[in-house]
């Protein structure tokens, strides 16, 4: 195994609600090792999401620590994070490449420099052609893209995706899923997706977090053997069957309590 | 609107001037109630003519502008405070909304009171009245702005300032300059207002003037003087929002 590019250190997250202290994560240890595509998936509320904003620099945790790239995370660090929504969250006034540009644009990148980088992006995630469109004449997928695009253009370590297709329709979602998987081929960026879907999970990943009910702890961690490059054939095959209920056992008891 | 149908607008409006016209110099209106476009016409170009009206214009012009001026960035900022302060939202709130609610007219004779029949009352009124509309906007801007995006420039390392520039600004924009011509609209009714109620000077003091001597044409001239600049400014600061506002979603 190679060395951990992101490693998260008995991590656990209370919040306040009300006076009260509620426990949100519990003791997390995890080590993603360079490179590696990890889905993370658990119950509803299990703290899936305050995970990925821990890594995000968005909080810092309650305790433990996280570290990437052998560096405590205690602030965002754009130019080694990337990160992509639920929505797109595009900046409406903005086109398509400059919206990607726009991390480039806060580090005060020349302009004609960061759109270059821009439209590279925008190619690589098949926006070519779109560059000068707001947001608003973009489908609902085209934005993920183009959010995609702004995630990658720093060339960040590690790539943050909370549920970013679950917004999408059902074909949207595959075709995105397949995309992504081109594009992580092609630039081996370590990836933490959250996701609720187990289809999702198991098809896009290398290694499937389980999580459990809120408190959010490890609950399984589950390689998945399927061999790459993915294929719609392989959802129906035994083995795929085989991760997803195990996965689904877990959850399936958490979701009952 | 397209093409024909300003074009049907436009012959309305004619017709009505030349129904009007025909009606006037038949003896069905009374001319001196209401004198016919030709003699408004005739008397707007004499006026235009006058120093004496110009300089009017020109005092009403930079009470306006001065009101405007002080009222903009003043009750922006406030509305800015208030949404960003929640014990000062607290507070002024009520009191913000209840005065929203008033008619500003009625204070009228307390700014003459404190101001005199002067220049700085006009432009004291006009802020007052303009106010308001400002500080609810300010609010109603910073309020709009979606938190994701903000939370989208944290992740990418924006410092609080290029939060402010990048994300906030543009944000807003279209409701602070929406904020802003609506404001305008309540300044220059107050402005004309005062110098309508007491002045020395200022085409609201003319209007007033004319009408007390019943010299209609003038007076005609006058409002549509006064209406075509009021539309003109209207029109431009609309304009202005309808560039930095294309961005927003039509649907």
């Amino acid at each position: 195994m190679t060395r951990a590019l992101v490693a998260i250190r008995s991590v656990s997250q209370r919040f306040g609600v009300d006076g009260a202290s509620v426990p949100a994560l519990e003791a997390i240890d995890l080590e993603i090792p360079d490179g590696q595509f990890v889905a993370v998936v658990g119950p509803s509320g299990c703290g899936k999401s305050t995970l990925l904003s821990l890594v995000a620099g968005l909080r810092v945790p309650s305790s433990g620590t996280v570290l990437c790239d052998g560096e405590p995370i205690t602030a965002p660090m754009p130019r080694k994070v990337g990160m992509i929504f639920q929505e797109a969250n595009l900046l409406p006034w903005l086109s398509a490449e400059d919206n990607v540009a726009f991390p480039l644009k806060l580090r005060r990148v020349a302009r004609a420099e960061r759109l270059a980088a821009a439209r590279r992006m925008l190619e690589l995630t098949g926006l070519a052609g779109f560059e000068t469109r707001l947001p608003h004449q973009l489908s609902g997928g085209m934005k993920q893209r183009v959010a995609i695009a702004r995630g990658l253009v720093q060339n960040p370590a590690v790539l943050l995706m909370d549920e970013p297709f679950a917004s999408l329709d059902e074909q949207t979602r595959m075709v995105l899923g397949d995309e992504l998987l081109r594009i992580w081929s092609e630039t081996r960026k370590t990836v933490l997706f959250v996701t609720h879907s187990l289809n999702e999970a198991v098809y896009l990943a290398d290694r499937v977090v389980v999580l459990s009910a809120r408190p959010g702890r490890v609950v399984d961690d589950v390689a998945v053997d399927l061999p790459r490059p993915r294929s719609f054939a392989m959802t129906s095959s035994e083995r795929f069957g085989v991760l997803k209920d195990r996965i689904w056992q877990h959850i399936k008891h958490a979701e009952r309590r | 609107m397209r093409r024909h149908e300003r074009l049907i607008v436009a012959a309305g409006a004619l017709g009505l001037f030349v129904l009007w016209e025909v009606l006037v110099r038949l003896g069905r209106i009374d001319a001196s109630l209401a004198p016919a476009p030709s003699t408004i016409l005739d008397a707007l170009s004499r006026l235009l003519r006058r120093p004496e009206v110009l300089a009017s214009l020109g005092v009403t012009a930079w009470e306006v502008l001065a009101a405007f001026l002080i009222a903009v960035p003043l009750g922006l900022g406030l509305g800015f405070l208030l949404a960003e302060v929640s014990a000062l939202d607290a507070l002024f709130r009520p009191l913000v909304n209840f005065l929203f609610g008033v008619p500003k007219s009625i204070f009228l004779p307390v700014f003459i009171l404190v101001f005199g029949v002067s220049i700085p009352q006009k432009i004291a009124f006009g802020v007052f009245t303009t106010i308001f509309v400002l500080i609810v906007g300010g609010v109603a801007a910073v309020q709009s702005v979606p938190r994701e995006l903000v939370t989208v420039g944290r992740v990418y390392g924006a410092t609080r300032w290029q939060v402010v520039r990048e994300i906030y600004l543009p944000a807003m924009a279209p409701i602070l300059l929406e904020s802003a011509r609506l404001g305008m609209v309540f300044n220059i009714t107050a402005v004309l207002l005062c110098e309508i109620y007491g002045a020395r000077d200022g085409i609201g003091y003319r209007i007033a003037a004319w009408g007390e001597n019943l010299q209609m044409p003038q007076l005609y001239a006058a409002l549509v003087l006064v209406a075509a600049a009021a539309v003109a400014v209207n029109e431009a600061l609309r304009l202005v929002e309808t560039r930095l506002g294309a961005w927003r979603q039509r649907s």
